[in-house]
């Protein structure tokens, strides 16, 4: 089932358009990843996909439901909600612990202390970070922020997470190690994954990939049309 | 380095910068304003005379009066303090982005000095460029102010100038300090080229020393009356003594306010932290924890107004308490009229500079206020990205804004209070023994007659206690909190700026 | 994956103590997991090879299990010549040769940029199907690290494909402008 669909969206930042009409859709746990050169677009069109920004011209609908003509408190609402968001770095709060971050989504949904830290602690448990429940992130590696960042966008087990360059600020072992735990941990849930990456290797872990240039669909990664040279596998 | 090099570096800022240069001009210009003005009330020249001789040419006698002029001056110069700790925080405005800014010309090769004396002289110029504007705005509001009246009297001392060297000391000194001030707040950029590193965690809060100092403080003051007492009005070693214990006195409790705001910041985020319900709160409790000293750097200026606010109040009262108390005991003796309404008019002025000073200090507020909301924005954006709603964040900066705010307020007004009525506890009157006649005037007048109509009163040796000026305090203290919500609010106008989504794309 | 030494593989597997034919071909596909499985025939005629240079020796048989369970055991020789070949560095691509270079190099020369670019995106989609293939083996909770580790060795070398053609595809028109001026 589609879960989330954008169709010919066109954003521009001032006289630059960043997405010149793209169509995509996402199904009900799958995993796709969003690739392309720099400046092709690729975090433009997530934010246009999570409704953190709003499109030009062109609709995006969640469910059947239009979301891009929704006002600011609905969006923030359904991104609280029913989306989890995953930035590079840096969308840790400096002054909260690793569990307060994490349970920070679920105390705005209205979710008691306790229960809330119950269930950050079993999320940093799973991202194998439960001993810095009470470090802050100032004092904790680049990688060991990234597990707690990705903590809570899972924490509210949300249907659709968005990740933009995940693994972006960390090295190659760390990074596979967040990310294969984030997509074990979606496909255990059936979370939607929108991943936006640069590099092959990451975008391997999708099950489709679109390849975005100057801000169009350059081609989509799936199905091969040539025959393997001497069906070597 | 060439200069123009330089100069070119200096200027490359952002608009933040240029709001810093603009308002650490402004505080300079203010500040030297304060200072040629008590520069001048001190460059009066004592007519010829005794003691009491008084300057003619002035209405005010606040002017007049040798024995006040210091005061003025002093009030003056205090005003200064407020001024000062609005300069401070314009220094901090976009500081972390100068940080970033100066760090990377470190990482391209700059040296420590190079990029120091960037920042220094950045700092320099501005207040230089304050000092003189304030040099010039004096020089033209004394041309434009000196307009004697009927009697040839003079508004304010526009007839004398400060010698020249006061002046340049003024005019140049200050820029000097800023300037010096800044290379030292840059110690820690200039010597790393990676800006900000990584931050070891606290392991304790701030402990409550703060305590000590208050008590010494209050101590220290409240025994000025007593030594005073034993004294024989000759020693005048020990006489010269108490100003000093008053200001030694004074400042040891005022200091001991504002580092014990740090305290009550982070016992108050221990509280929210373990009690918080709601995010907000939450989010404001980390950050009160994480930095307790933010408070204590913001509120300085105006917990310092709410102290000297709450000591005048009290002084208020003491006057008013001694002019009840003159007037019963002049009925007594027969008489109209109390004290010299003089005290009480004076305190009127006291109030205005009260008033002054907390609407300069809340203007180092706002830009504290801002300046911690640019600092975070990356953060914000990102919790705004993850749909928390703006309200929530604004919600959290208030709660972070007035939960210290509000007990350190109330500390400052009581330690005030006792400051003031540990000096003027008591209204007193010695006593006297009048002879009052009873009888028309011939009779008394008659020396022969008169003493049989003539009748003593006794009034004997009052000590009153006057009542503490509650209504008075709760204004100063409402007025206070108001200043905290008023820049609170301005500070909100900036969080939807800092929220947009670019914050996100700056790597 | 040319320049598999299997020679040395089983050199390697002798080290640790006698061992059969049937053996060796077991521990050498648990051992490298993602490579071509041995053949029986391949073992014995390897390990003939190695008997005749002397590097191993035959260490008895067993009677009962059958004459073709011969096990062998590593000779002092045979140990020289694998301590002599773990101490020497691989010489790091001394030649640039690789089918999938050579036939872009071939598609450009005999044909135009449109077939060069057809085979370029064609080998991108293979690519990207095999390095997610291995990438899902790699994820899976059962893998163990020989797994992991040997899809990890074809996945750096997919993704470092994968950013040559991607970059090549850029520069393809540009590149058959120079050979054909």
């Amino acid at each position: 089932m589609t879960q989330l669909q954008a169709r010919g969206v066109v954003r521009a930042y001032g006289p630059t358009p960043a997405l010149r009409g793209v169509t995509l859709d996402v199904a009900e746990g799958e995993i796709v990843a969003v690739t392309g050169p720099s400046g092709c677009g690729k975090s433009t069109l997530l934010h246009c996909l999570a409704g953190i920004l709003r499109p030009d011209v062109g609709e995006v609908t969640w469910r059947g439901h239009r979301i891009d003509t929704w006002s600011e408190a609905a969006r923030s609402r359904l991104r609280r909600t029913e989306f989890g968001v995953l930035f590079q770095f840096g969308q840790l709060v400096a002054e909260l612990t690793a569990a307060e971050n994490v349970s920070l989504p679920l105390l705005l949904a209205g979710t008691g202390r306790r229960e809330a830290r119950t269930a950050a602690l079993t999320w940093l448990e799973r991202f194998g970070v439960a001993d810095l429940a009470d470090v802050r992130p100032g004092e904790m590696s680049g990688g060991q922020q990234q597990r707690c960042a990705t903590a809570r966008a899972l924490v509210t087990e949300p249907r659709v997470l968005f990740a933009d360059e995940p693994t972006g600020a960390l090295d190659t072992l760390t990074g596979e190690q967040v990310l294969t735990q984030l997509v074990r941990l979606a496909r255990e849930q059936h979370t939607s994954v929108v991943l936006v990456t640069h590099e092959p290797r990451i975008a391997a872990y999708a099950d489709r990939e679109i390849v975005l240039r100057d801000g169009l669909v350059d081609h989509t990664g799936l199905g091969l049309d040539v025959p393997l040279a001497g069906g070597a596998r | 380095m060439r200069a123009g090099t330089l100069v070119r570096l200096a200027l490359a800022g952002t608009r933040t910068d240029t709001a810093r240069v603009v308002l650490t001009a402004l505080s300079a210009l203010l500040a030297t304003l304060a200072g040629l003005a008590a520069l001048t009330v001190l460059a009066i020249e004592k007519p010829p005379g005794d003691a009491w001789a008084e300057s003619e040419q002035y209405r005010n006698a606040l002017l007049r009066e040798p024995g006040l002029r210091g005061g003025t001056a002093f009030a003056l110069l205090m005003l200064t303090i407020p001024v000062l700790a609005l300069a401070g925080q314009c220094a901090r405005l976009g500081a972390p982005a100068r940080d970033r800014r100066l760090a990377a010309l470190r990482l391209a090769g700059a040296t420590p000095g190079q990029v120091t004396r960037l920042a220094v002289l950045e700092t320099g110029v501005a207040a230089l460029l304050g000092t003189l504007a304030g040099l010039g705005v004096y020089l033209g509001g004394r041309e434009l102010l000196h307009r004697p009246d009927a009697q040839g009297q003079l508004a304010l001392p526009t007839d004398v100038l400060p010698s020249t060297g006061a002046v340049a000391a003024v005019v140049l000194g200050l820029p000097v300090v800023a300037a010096l001030a800044t290379g030292v707040l840059l110690r820690t950029v200039t010597t790393s080229p990676l800006g900000v590193s990584r931050r070891a965690g606290r392991e304790r809060g701030p402990r409550p020393w703060a305590g000590v100092l208050i008590a010494g403080g209050l101590l220290t003051v409240a025994a000025i009356r007593p030594v005073l007492s034993r004294l024989n009005d000759d020693n005048d070693v020990l006489l010269r003594l108490v100003p000093l214990l008053l200001l030694v006195g004074g400042l040891t409790a005022m200091i001991g306010v504002v580092i014990g705001t740090g305290w009550i910041s982070y016992t108050c985020g221990r509280l929210m932290r373990r009690y918080a319900r709601r995010p907000p709160a939450l989010l404001a409790a980390g950050r009160l924890m994480a930095d307790p000293w933010a408070g204590s750097r913001t509120f300085a200026a105006l917990l310092a107004a709410v102290i000297f606010g709450a000591g005048a109040a009290v002084l208020r009262a003491y006057f008013a308490a001694q002019d009840a108390l003159d007037r019963e005991q002049n009925q007594l003796a027969g008489a109209a009229g109390g004290s010299d309404p003089f005290y009480l008019s004076t305190m009127d002025l006291v109030d205005v500079a009260v008033a002054v000073a907390v609407l300069i200090a809340s203007g180092g507020l706002i830009v504290a206020v801002v300046e911690g909301i640019v600092a975070r924005r990356r953060a914000y954006a990102a919790l705004v990205a993850t749909g928390v709603p703006r309200a929530t964040l604004s919600r959290s900066v208030a709660w972070q804004a007035l939960t210290p705010a509000v007990p350190a307020i109330l500390l400052a007004l009581t330690v005030g209070t006792l400051l003031g009525r540990g000096l003027f506890g008591r209204v007193a009157s010695s006593g006297s023994s009048v002879g009052v006649c009873e009888a028309s005037a011939a009779l008394c007048d008659d020396p022969a007659t008169s003493a049989q109509y003539t009748r003593v009163v006794e009034t004997p040796p009052v000590e009153r206690v006057p009542d503490v000026p509650l209504e008075h305090l709760a204004w100063l203290g409402a007025g206070a909190t108001a200043a905290v919500l008023v820049t609170v609010g301005v500070g909100l106008l900036f969080l939807h700026s800092s929220t947009a989504l670019d914050e996100l794309r700056a790597a | 994956m040319g320049g598999v030494s299997t020679p040395h593989v089983l050199l390697g597997l002798l080290a640790g103590g006698s061992r059969h034919g049937y053996d060796l071909k077991r521990a050498h596909d648990e051992r490298l997991p993602r490579a071509r499985p041995l053949a029986f025939g391949q073992v014995y005629a390897t390990l003939g090879r190695l008997q005749r240079d002397g590097l191993v020796t035959a260490a008895g048989q067993d009677r009962a299990a059958g004459p073709d369970r011969t096990a062998y055991a590593l000779t002092g020789q045979g140990r020289a010549t694998l301590d002599e070949w773990l101490s020497t560095v691989e010489p790091p691509m001394p030649y640039v040769a690789s089918t999938l270079f050579t036939k872009v190099v071939v598609a450009l020369l005999v044909a135009d940029v449109d077939r060069a670019r057809s085979y370029l995106t064609a080998q991108r989609a293979a690519h990207s199907a095999r390095l997610r293939e291995l990438t899902r083996v790699k994820a899976d909770p059962a893998a163990t690290l020989s797994d992991v580790v040997a899809a990890d060795f074809a996945i750096a070398h997919l993704d470092a494909d994968l950013r040559w053609l991607r970059a090549t595809l850029d520069r393809v028109a540009d590149w058959h402008r120079e050979v054909h001026p």
